[in-house]
C-alpha cells in the first residue's frame, strides 16, 4: 500500500513509541527479578571454577544454597591495574557497581577500557583445612562475540584448580563446548601458568592435541578461532594480576 | 466488483477449520517445506542442527516468533506503508524477539542463558521475514497463524532430523548437553559430555565431518533427493 | 596495504559463503542462473560496503559509553544494526525496481531477504568482535561482499553447466546445489591456514 509521507513517519513513530514504551516498561517492571537471577547466576559461575577441586554439583544447588556458601565461604576483593587493593568505597568512587563489591564488577565494560585504568575481581575461597583458592576472572573474543571465563588458582599462584567458561553466542557444538562440554574446563586442572624458571608462560589451546603436558589442553575440533581466543584471554587475563601474585608470594 | 450480482449480502461463514486451514498446515510439512522447497534458513540450519538439543529450542523459539509475527504483521497489514515494510517487519520480528528473551530472563534464567545464544539467528532466520513478506502481509489473521504453525513445524521437522544423523555419527550420543543424554554408539572418546559407558558398535570412530557445517548441507542435500523421490512432482525440470 | 590485506582476507580466506556458511538461503535460491547471481551479488557488494561504515559510526558515536548519549546501550546493537540494513535493502529495493524490472522479478523475495541474510549482520558483528577502525571496516565489507559475490557466480556458474549432466532427476537443481556448496566449503577450508600478512610481506 502507497501512502504519502507523512502517513509513513507518523506510523513509524507511533509503532517505535509503542514498541519502545512496552520494552521499557517490561524492563523496569522485572528488573528486580533479572537482576537476582543474574547475581545468582555470576555466583554459580564463580563456584563452579572450584568446583570439581572441592565437590560442588553447582547446576543442582538452589539459590538459598548458592547465596549462603557465597556469604559463608567466599572473600570478594577488588584490585587496580598495580595490584594495589582497593576498598569497597575507593571502588565506587571510581566506577559505580553495587556495593563497590568484586562480584558486581562489570567485565564487559572493563574491557573497553583502557588498559591500565581497569579494575581486576578476585574471589577468594576458603576450602576445607583452610586451603585457599583464588578465582581471577577474564575476558576476551570468540568467532561470534565476548567469551570469559573463571580461573581458580591453588595458592602457590602457580596451578590451575580449575575453571569455567562461559560465551555470548558461540555455535552450539563447536565453540560453546567451552562451557557445554565438562571436559574442556576439567582439562585446565594442574596445568601450570608459570615454568619452572619463574617464567610467565599462560595455559594453551593446541589445535590437534596438547604436546605440553604442563602448559597446554587439547582444542575442540572445528573450533579453532574460539580456542584461539581462549589462549589470547588467558595469556592476557592473567597477566593483570601478576602484580596481584608476585605481592602475594613476598608475603 | 461493481457488475456482480448484488444479492443481499449473506455472509457465509468460513469454517475455522476446512480444507483450506488444514491444507495451511500440511502443506509445509511436504509439498512447500521451508527448507527443502521454499530455501528458507537455511543459516541457522547450518549453525545450529550439530546437536538435537539446541535444535530442539531453537525450533520451539522460532515456531513460538513465526506464529505471533504473522498474526501481528497480519492485523496491521492494511496500515503498514509499502515504503517501509521491511523496518516495520523487523521491529515486529525483534520487539517479539526482545519480550520473550525479556520474560525468560525474569522467570526462568537457565533457559533465557541457552536460548540468549540464538536470540540473533532467530531474528536473522530469512524464514520468519520470508513468510511475513510471502504470506501475512496479504492473509487474514487467523490464516496467517495457521501458515505461521505449519511452516514453523515443517522447519522444525527437518532441523531436528539434521540435527538425529549429525549428532549420532558426529558425537555418538543423542540430546547431548540437555538432561536426557543418552550415548549411543562408539567407544568414549575424548569430547563426550557426560560419557556414559557404551559397548554398542564400541568400533565406531566419531566422524569430525559431520560436526562441521559442510556435513549438514550433504545432508540437507541427500533430504532434499530422498523427498523429490518420494514426491516426484517437486522434483526440478529446468 | 593493511586495508588491502582485510579485504584479500575477507574475501577469499574467510569467505562468508564458504568458509563460514553465511548468507545461505539467497545463495542457493538464487543461484540458478549467473545473471542473476550477478545482480544479488553486486546488490550484497553494495549492501555490506555501506551498512558496514555506518554500522561502525553508529556503535562508536551512539552505542558506546563516551558516545553521544554517555550510556553504554549496546543492549540495542542488533535492533539499529538491523534497522540500518533494512533501510539500505529497502533502497537498493527500489532502485533496482526501477533500473531493471526484469532483475527485480526474477530476485522476488530474496532481494527483500537479504535484509536478513546472516552475512550482512554476521559482518557487522564481526566488525564490533574485532575492533576494525572505520577504514578497515569498510574494507572488510567490500571484502565480504566481493567473496559473497565471487561465491555465488562459481556455484551460479557450476549449476547452469551441471545442467545437462545426468544427475538423478530427484537430486537436480536443489539437492545438487546443496552438495555443490559443502565440497566447495571443504574445498576453501584448506585456504583457512593462509597468513595475508605473510603474502605482502607486512608485518
Amino acid at each position: 500500500m502507497q501512502h504519502n509521507t507523512r502517513y509513513v513517519v507518523t506510523f513509524v513513530l507511533i509503532l517505535t513509541s509503542v514498541v519502545a514504551l512496552l520494552l521499557t516498561f517490561l524492563n523496569e517492571a522485572w528488573k528486580e527479578k533479572m537482576e537476582t537471577n543474574e547475581a545468582i547466576f555470576n555466583k554459580k559461575a564463580i563456584l563452579k571454577a572450584v568446583a570439581t577441586d572441592v565437590g560442588f554439583e553447582v547446576d543442582d544447588m538452589g539459590d538459598e544454597e548458592v547465596l549462603s556458601i557465597f556469604d559463608n565461604q567466599v572473600e570478594q576483593k577488588v584490585y587496580d591495574m598495580d595490584g594495589i587493593e582497593l576498598t569497597p568505597e575507593e571502588v565506587l568512587s571510581i566506577r559505580k557497581y553495587k556495593g563497590g563489591q568484586a562480584e558486581f564488577i562489570d567485565m564487559a565494560k572493563e574491557k573497553k577500557l583502557d588498559e591500565d585504568v581497569r579494575l581486576l575481581p578476585m574471589f577468594i575461597f576458603n576450602g576445607d583445612n583452610n586451603k585457599k583458592y583464588y578465582i581471577i576472572s577474564v575476558r576476551g573474543n570468540g568467532l561470534w562475540d565476548e567469551i570469559w571465563g573463571n580461573i581458580a588458582l591453588e595458592n602457590d599462584f602457580t596451578t590451575i584448580a580449575g575453571a569455567s567458561f562461559d560465551h555470548k553466542g558461540e555455535t552450539p557444538g563447536l565453540g560453546a563446548e567451552i562451557k557445554d562440554n565438562p571436559v574442556f574446563p576439567a582439562s585446565f586442572k594442574g596445568k601450570k601458568i608459570y615454568n619452572e624458571a619463574g617464567a610467565f608462560t599462560s595455559v594453551f589451546v593446541r589445535k590437534g592435541g596438547a604436546r605440553d603436558p604442563l602448559h597446554e589442553v587439547d582444542g575442540i575440533s572445528g573450533a579453532t578461532v574460539t580456542a584461539d581466543g581462549v589462549s589470547e584471554m588467558m595469556a592476557r587475563g592473567i597477566k593483570y594480576y601478576e602484580p596481584i601474585f608476585a605481592a602475594a608470594k613476598n608475603k | 466488483m461493481a457488475d456482480t450480482i448484488t444479492k443481499p449480502e449473506v455472509k457465509k461463514a468460513e469454517p475455522w477449520f476446512g480444507k483450506k486451514e488444514r491444507q495451511l498446515i500440511s502443506d509445509p510439512l511436504n509439498d512447500n517445506n521451508p527448507i527443502t522447497v521454499q530455501v528458507l534458513g537455511i543459516c541457522s540450519a547450518l549453525a545450529v542442527t550439530t546437536l538435537v538439543y539446541p535444535s530442539l529450542v531453537m525450533a520451539v523459539a522460532v515456531i513460538f516468533v513465526l506464529v505471533f509475527s504473522n498474526l501481528i504483521t497480519s492485523l496491521l497489514r492494511t496500515y503498514i506503508p509499502n515504503q517501509v515494510r521491511m523496518i516495520v517487519q523487523l521491529i515486529i520480528i525483534a520487539t517479539l524477539v526482545t519480550v520473550v528473551e525479556l520474560t525468560l530472563k525474569a522467570y526462568s534464567y537457565d533457559v533465557y542463558k541457552k536460548l540468549s545464544v540464538f536470540i540473533g539467528l532467530i531474528i536473522t532466520n530469512c524464514i520468519i521475514m520470508g513468510r511475513l513478506e510471502a504470506f501475512a502481509m496479504s492473509n487474514k489473521p487467523w490464516k496467517a497463524t495457521l501458515d505461521g504453525l505449519g511452516n514453523g513445524l515443517g522447519y522444525g521437522a527437518i532441523l531436528i532430523a539434521v540435527a538425529l544423523v549429525r549428532e549420532l555419527f558426529g558425537k555418538g550420543t543423542l540430546m547431548a548437553g540437555s538432561g536426557a543424554e543418552m550415548k549411543i554408539i562408539g567407544a568414549s572418546p575424548d569430547y563426550m559430555i557426560n560419557t556414559l559407558e557404551s559397548t554398542l558398535f564400541g568400533w565406531y570412530q566419531p566422524n569430525n565431518l559431520m560436526v562441521l557445517p559442510a556435513a549438514a548441507l550433504f545432508i540437507i542435500g541427500i533430504f532434499i533427493w530422498i523427498h523429490r523421490s518420494w514426491n516426484p512432482k517437486l522434483v526440478d525440470i529446468s | 596495504m593493511e586495508l588491502f590485506n582485510i579485504f584479500i582476507k575477507a574475501a577469499f580466506i574467510e569467505n562468508m559463503v564458504l568458509a563460514y556458511f553465511l548468507g545461505m538461503c539467497s545463495y542457493l535460491a538464487v543461484s540458478k542462473t549467473v545473471k542473476t547471481a550477478v545482480g544479488l551479488g553486486l546488490a550484497v557488494i553494495f549492501v555490506l560496503g555501506f551498512t558496514m561504515p555506518i554500522n561502525w559510526l553508529i556503535s562508536e558515536y551512539l552505542l558506546s559509553e563516551t558516545g553521544l548519549f554517555g550510556v553504554d546501550l549496546t543492549f540495542l546493537r542488533l535492533i539499529l544494526f538491523i534497522a540500518v540494513i533494512a533501510s539500505m535493502v529497502q533502497l537498493v529495493e527500489m532502485v533496482i525496481e526501477k533500473l531493471s524490472p526484469s532483475l527485480y522479478n526474477s530476485l522476488g523475495i530474496f532481494l527483500p531477504l537479504i535484509t536478513v541474510n546472516c552475512a550482512i549482520l554476521g559482518g557487522s558483528l564481526f566488525m564490533v568482535s574485532r575492533e576494525y577502525n572505520l577504514g578497515e571496516s569498510v574494507a572488510f565489507g567490500l571484502g565480504g561482499g566481493f567473496g559473497w559475490f565471487l561465491a555465488i557466480i562459481a556455484i551460479a556458474a557450476i549449476r547452469e553447466k551441471i545442467k545437462y549432466s545426468a544427475v538423478p532427476p530427484a537430486l537436480r537443481g536443489l539437492g545438487m546445489a546443496f552438495i555443490l556448496t559443502g565440497l566447495m566449503g571443504i574445498a576453501f577450508m584448506s585456504l583457512m591456514g593462509i597468513d595475508p600478512d605473510a603474502l605482502t610481506g607486512v608485518k
